[in-house]
C-alpha cells in the first residue's frame, strides 16, 4: 500500500514538474529479421540493438520481446519472451510464437543498462517475414 | 510484479475508459459504434503534447480530455435528431472518417535531430514520455488506476445525483422525459461530451503506455468491442462495463490454447447474452437485488422483520 | 472530359455491385425493420466456401458461384436464427448489436479456415475490354452490371407480381394484420432472409470474380458498401438500393481519381454521414415514424 502511494506521488510529481523529453537518455534502435522456424506460426528472430545516435551496439541489456496486432490492440498478442544474447555485440535472438499471420508490431523492451522500447512493424506470412516500417 | 501482468492490467485499465464512454451513451439510450474516434483523438492529442510540444503529462491528459469532449459535443449536435439504428451508423461513419483523417495527418517536428510526430498510415511512434522521465511500468499502472478510480467515483456520484437520474430517464423514454420538462437535447450533448472526454483520457494514457499508435488501431472492431463490454457486463452500474472488460481479457489470457477462437467465443457470448439478458449481467435488476442483499447483510437479524414487510411491498412493485 | 465520362462509366460498373449488396440489405431491413450487420461476413463465408472448392477441388465457375450462394444462405440463416428470430418485437438495437458480434465471430472463423491475406478467385470473361468509342468497359464489369440490373428487376417482379411477394409486402406493412389474413409471417421472414443472403452471394461472387481475389477484409467491406448505398437510396426501397449503389460508385471513382483511395473512403463515409443527418430517408425511402429507437 505504502509503495503504491509513494509511486503515485512520484508519478504525479514527475508528471507536473518534468515536462517533455530529457536529453541524456540513451535511445535505442533495432534491426529485426525473422525467418520461419519450421513449425507453423513459429518464427526465429534476430535483433540487432544499437544506440540510435552513435550507432554503437548495445550489449548486456535484458531484452524482452512481445508482439501486438496493430489492428486489434490488446486483443491478439504474443506474450513476451526473453531474448538470448549472442556473442556478437548487440545481437539477440528469440523465438516468436504468433496467433495468426498478418501485420504485427513487435515490441522490444530493453531493461537493465539501458531502458527503452523499440517497435518494429513486420508482416508475418507462412514462408517469409517482411518489414513494413524499419 | 511480473511485467507481463503489469502490461495486461495496464491495457485492461485503459480499455475500461472507452468501455465506460460507450456505457454512458448507452445510459442515455443511444448505441454508439464510434467511441474509438475519441480514443484516437485523445491518443494523438496527448502524444503530440508531450512528444512534440514538451508538455507535462498531466497537462497533456487534460488537453486530450478537452479535445475529446469538444469534438464529441460538436458531433453530438447534428446527430441529435437521430435515434437507434441511424444514430449508430452515423457514429460508425464519423469514427471511420476520423480514422482516415489520421491516416492523412502528417505533422512532424524535429527534436534532437530526429523527426517526431504522426506520419499518416505509419502512425505516431516515439511517444517516449515514460522513458524520458524514468517512470516505471508499475508506476504508470498506478496512475492509470488512480485516474480510473476517480472516474468511477464520478460515476457513483452520478448515479446518486439528479443528473444521473435524468440521463436514465432520457434513456428510458426520451419523449416522456421531454414532456416532464427535461431539456433532452442539452443533456444528450452533455452526455456525449463527457463520454468523448472519457474515451480521450483513455486514449492519452494508452498512447503513453505503448509509446506507439497508428490509425489501424482505432478501427470499428475496437468500437464494437467497447460497446459489447457494457452490454455484457451490465448497464446497471459503472462496474458493468469493467466486468465486461475483465471477462474479455480474462478469456483472452486464460484460454491461450484457444487464443485463435477467442473472437468466436466472445462474439457468441455477446449474441447469447443479448437474447437472455439484453441489459447485461449486472443489469438494473441484478444491481438492485445485490443492493438489497448487502443492505440486509449489514443490518443484521433485528431488521429482518422490517425487510420482510418491505419485501412484501416491493414484490408487488417489481413485475 | 473523356476522363470524366470514363470514370462515370467505371463508377456505374462498380456501383452496380454496391447496388446488389444494398439490395440484400434493404430486403432484410424492409421486412424486419432491423439492420443486419453480419450481412457482409455471411457473404464472405459463402465466398470462402467457393474458394475452397476452387482451390482444393478445381471446381468450375458455375460450381463456385453456386457454392458462394449456398454458403451465404447457410450463414445467413445461422445469423437469422441467432440474432433476429429470438429477439422480441422491440429489440431492434439488440439484434443489430448481436449481428455485429456475430460478424466478429464469422470473420475470425473465416481467418481460421483460410489464414492467408489473399486467395485467388476465378475470373469471369477475360479478354480485351470492349471499346465504345473512346471509352473502355471490361467484359466482366459489364456482366456484373447486367446481372445486377437483372437481379434487381427480378426482385421487384417477385415482390409485386407474385403471391409470395404480396404476402411479404403485407408482412412489411403490418405483421400482425398479415398474420391475421393467413400469411405465415415467420416463414416469409426466413425466406426473405434466405433470399437476401442469396442475392448477397451473387453480388459477392461477381465482385470477387472481377477482383480475382478474396481477402478476409471482404466481409467488412461488403457490409459497409451495402450499408452506405442503402442509406443513400433509402431503406426499404429496391430501386433506391440500386440507385444508391450506382451513385456511391460514381462518387467513389471520381474522388479516387482526384484525390486517391483514402479520400475516396473518406468521401463515402462523409456522404453516408450527411445523408443520415440531413435526409435519413434517403432518396426514395420513407423514414419510419418513430425513427428506430429502442422502442421501435
Amino acid at each position: 500500500m505504502k509503495a503504491m502511494v509513494r509511486a503515485l506521488a512520484v508519478m504525479i510529481a514527475l508528471a507536473v514538474w518534468h515536462p517533455g523529453a530529457a536529453h541524456a537518455q540513451v535511445r535505442a534502435k533495432a534491426e529485426v529479421t525473422c525467418v520461419s522456424a519450421g513449425e507453423k506460426l513459429h518464427y526465429d528472430c534476430i535483433f540487432t540493438l544499437a544506440n540510435a545516435r552513435s550507432g554503437e551496439p548495445i550489449s548486456g541489456v535484458t531484452l524482452s520481446v512481445g508482439a501486438d496486432m496493430p489492428s486489434m490492440p490488446g486483443m491478439h498478442n504474443a506474450p513476451p519472451v526473453k531474448a538470448t544474447e549472442q556473442p556478437a555485440k548487440g545481437v539477440y535472438t528469440a523465438r516468436l510464437v504468433l496467433e495468426m499471420h498478418g501485420d504485427w508490431a513487435v515490441r522490444l523492451d530493453l531493461s537493465g543498462a539501458v531502458r527503452d522500447r523499440v517497435i518494429a512493424v513486420l508482416r508475418f506470412e507462412d514462408d517469409q517475414v517482411t518489414s513494413i516500417k524499419p | 510484479m511480473d511485467p507481463y501482468l503489469v502490461s495486461v492490467l495496464s491495457n485492461t485499465g485503459v480499455i475500461s475508459f472507452v468501455a465506460l464512454s460507450a456505457y454512458l451513451l448507452l445510459l442515455t439510450g443511444e448505441v454508439s459504434f464510434g467511441q474509438q474516434a475519441f480514443f484516437a483523438i485523445g491518443a494523438y492529442a496527448a502524444g503530440i503534447a508531450t512528444a512534440m510540444w514538451g508538455w507535462p503529462l498531466a497537462l497533456a491528459l487534460v488537453w486530450s480530455a478537452a479535445a475529446g469532449a469538444g469534438c464529441a459535443a460538436l458531433i453530438g449536435i447534428p446527430t441529435l435528431r437521430l435515434h437507434g439504428v441511424y444514430f449508430a451508423i452515423a457514429t460508425l461513419a464519423f469514427a471511420e472518417m476520423v480514422r482516415i483523417l489520421f491516416e492523412l495527418l502528417r505533422y512532424r517536428v524535429e527534436i534532437d535531430g530526429q523527426l517526431v510526430g504522426p506520419d499518416g498510415t505509419d502512425g505516431f511512434r516515439d511517444i517516449r514520455y515514460i522513458f524520458d522521465n524514468n517512470i516505471e511500468e508499475f508506476e504508470f499502472l498506478v496512475l492509470i488506476y488512480a485516474v480510473l478510480a476517480i472516474v468511477l467515483l464520478g460515476f457513483m456520484l452520478l448515479e446518486r445525483s439528479r443528473l444521473g437520474v435524468m440521463f436514465r430517464m432520457i434513456g428510458g423514454d426520451a419523449t416522456l422525459a421531454s414532456l416532464q420538462g427535461i431539456a433532452v437535447a442539452r443533456y444528450k450533448v452533455l452526455a456525449a461530451g463527457i463520454a468523448g472526454g472519457l474515451a480521450a483520457v483513455g486514449g492519452g494514457l494508452y498512447a503513453h503506455l505503448t509509446t506507439y499508435v497508428e490509425p489501424r488501431i482505432f478501427d470499428v472492431m475496437l468500437g464494437v468491442h467497447t460497446l459489447a463490454y457494457g452490454l455484457i457486463g451490465g448497464l446497471g452500474t459503472a462496474l458493468g462495463p469493467l466486468l465486461g472488460v475483465a471477462i474479455d481479457i480474462g478469456l483472452l489470457e486464460s484460454v491461450r490454447i484457444f487464443a485463435g477462437y477467442r473472437m468466436i467465443i466472445f462474439g457468441g457470448l455477446v449474441a447469447l447474452l443479448l437474447i437472455v439478458r439484453p441489459r447485461g449481467l449486472l443489469d438494473e435488476r441484478a444491481v438492485h437485488k445485490i443492493g438489497q442483499l448487502l443492505r440486509r447483510a449489514t443490518r443484521g437479524t433485528a431488521s429482518m422483520h422490517d425487510s420482510t414487510g418491505a419485501e412484501g411491498r416491493t414484490k408487488g412493485g417489481l413485475q | 472530359m473523356i476522363d470524366l465520362v470514363q470514370n462515370t462509366i467505371d463508377g456505374i460498373m462498380i456501383g452496380s455491385s454496391y447496388g446488389l449488396l444494398a439490395l440484400g440489405f434493404t430486403v432484410i431491413f424492409g421486412v424486419m425493420r432491423r439492420l443486419n450487420l453480419s450481412y457482409g461476413p455471411t457473404i464472405m463465408v459463402g465466398a470462402y466456401f467457393g474458394t475452397v472448392l476452387y482451390l482444393d477441388y478445381g471446381a468450375g465457375l458455375l460450381a463456385v458461384a453456386a457454392a458462394v450462394v449456398v454458403g451465404s444462405v447457410i450463414a445467413g440463416i445461422y445469423v437469422e436464427r441467432l440474432c433476429f428470430a429470438p429477439m422480441k418485437a422491440g429489440a431492434g438495437i439488440a439484434s443489430m448489436v448481436s449481428s455485429f458480434a456475430i460478424w466478429m465471430q464469422l470473420e475470425q472463423a473465416a481467418i481460421l479456415v483460410l489464414p492467408r491475406h489473399t486467395y485467388p478467385f476465378p475470373a469471369i470473361g477475360g479478354g480485351a475490354p470492349i471499346e465504345l468509342g473512346p471509352f473502355f468497359a471490361r467484359t466482366d464489369h459489364l456482366i456484373m452490371l447486367a446481372s445486377s440490373l437483372a437481379l434487381a428487376a427480378a426482385v421487384q417482379l417477385l415482390l409485386y407480381r407474385t403471391r409470395y411477394g404480396l404476402g411479404l409486402r403485407a408482412v412489411i406493412a403490418n405483421p400482425v394484420a398479415a398474420n391475421l389474413v393467413g400469411v405465415n409471417v415467420k416463414r416469409s421472414i426466413m425466406l426473405a432472409f434466405a433470399g437476401a443472403s442469396a442475392i448477397g452471394g451473387v453480388a459477392g461472387f461477381l465482385v470477387l470474380a472481377v477482383d480475382q481475389q478474396v481477402t478476409p477484409m471482404f466481409g467488412m467491406w461488403a457490409t459497409l458498401k451495402g450499408l452506405i448505398a442503402m442509406i443513400i437510396g433509402g431503406l426499404g426501397s429496391i430501386p433506391g438500393a440500386v440507385l444508391g449503389g450506382l451513385l456511391l460508385g460514381i462518387v467513389e471513382i471520381h474522388s479516387q481519381w482526384q484525390f486517391g483511395p483514402q479520400v475516396r473512403d473518406l468521401f463515402a463515409y462523409f456522404v453516408l454521414f450527411t445523408f443520415l443527418v440531413a435526409r435519413p430517408g434517403g432518396l426514395f425511402g420513407r423514414v419510419p415514424e418513430d425513427g428506430l429507437s429502442n422502442r421501435a
